[in-house]
């Protein structure tokens, strides 16, 4: 099977084109995409909208996903599934969750994982819709993942 | 005495800045992924006829060397690029502002370099950036 263009199979929108967090995102994910080929099949099974709210920033972005098609929007476009509010850093530091290898499943044992658990309990990280949505989170978390 | 941001001067006293900052000593020692220009961008109404770079060769914990160059003989020098105008590398200098939120908010931008690698450093990243506070810095308006 040969490689998709992941570069044509990403795209940010012209309204998102000065949201710095939206640009991160993608850039993150398209990097992620072409470097971790056994990540490829989180993004080909992902189907849904994800906002990202990072809120010291007051920067919103949606992420689009269709199925190995992933548009990014510039703040909150439609009805999420999952919304994540949380300050810059913490989102940033969900790309650094550590994966179960050969799983790929966020390692909530590791020092990452437990960090980001305590944020999650104390409300300093916010993901709404997780209950209904499990797959697309844990999907999500393993296309951000730089691991 | 004050050194007028972006200079020649300055980029001494910031090399001396962050190899004096224990911190950035501890975040940055396993950083060996080259050399980072801090790009501020032509602003010619404060006497930067073209966009100018602060290149530091970073490596392990230390900052082994900082030139002051412009912008384009940077570039190809440096493994990471940040750019962003004038006044919102001041603030970032006066207001200590973390880096990330800067590039969430699109003030600078991440124009070379690979983004997982420096999301994997952003405690380093924020260090160098945190150095600059301490140089006694004369700011162009």
């Amino acid at each position: 099977m040969g490689t998709l263009d992941y570069s044509a199979r990403i795209e940010v929108l012209a309204s998102a084109q000065n949201n710095g967090l939206a640009q991160m995102v993608a850039d993150l994910i398209l990097q992620n995409l072409l470097e971790h080929p056994d990540k490829r099949d989180a993004f080909a099974r992902l189907r849904g909208r994800v906002a990202i709210v990072a809120e010291d920033a007051e920067v919103a972005m949606t992420l689009e996903f269709a199925g190995n098609m992933l548009t990014v929007h510039d703040g909150i476009v439609g009805i999420p599934d999952l919304t994540v509010r949380a300050q810059g850093e913490d989102i940033i530091q969900m790309s650094l969750l550590e994966l179960i290898p050969h799983v790929g499943l966020p390692n909530l044992f590791s020092s990452s994982g437990r960090a980001f658990m305590h944020k999650t309990q104390t409300g300093q990280v916010r993901v709404y819709g997780a209950l209904l949505h499990i797959p697309l989170l844990l999907r999500l978390t393993r296309l951000l993942s730089v691991y | 005495m004050a050194h007028l941001f972006p200079s020649e001067a300055w980029t001494a006293a910031y090399q001396a800045a962050v190899n004096a900052n224990p911190n950035y000593k501890v975040a940055g020692k396993d950083w060996t992924h080259g050399k980072v220009a801090l790009i501020v961008r032509a602003d010619a109404s404060i006497g930067l006829e073209q966009d100018m770079a602060i290149l530091l060769d970073v490596n392990a914990g230390t900052c082994h060397g900082a030139s002051y160059l412009t912008g384009e003989a940077a570039r190809p020098l440096a493994a990471f690029a940040v750019e962003g105008p004038y006044d919102h590398w001041k603030q970032l200098i006066i207001e200590n502002q973390d880096p990330i939120k800067a590039l969430m908010q699109g003030r600078l931008k991440l124009t070379k370099g690979h983004l997982p690698t420096m999301i994997r450093y952003v405690e380093s990243s924020k260090q160098l950036l945190s150095s600059a506070q301490s140089v006694t810095t004369e700011f162009r308006r």
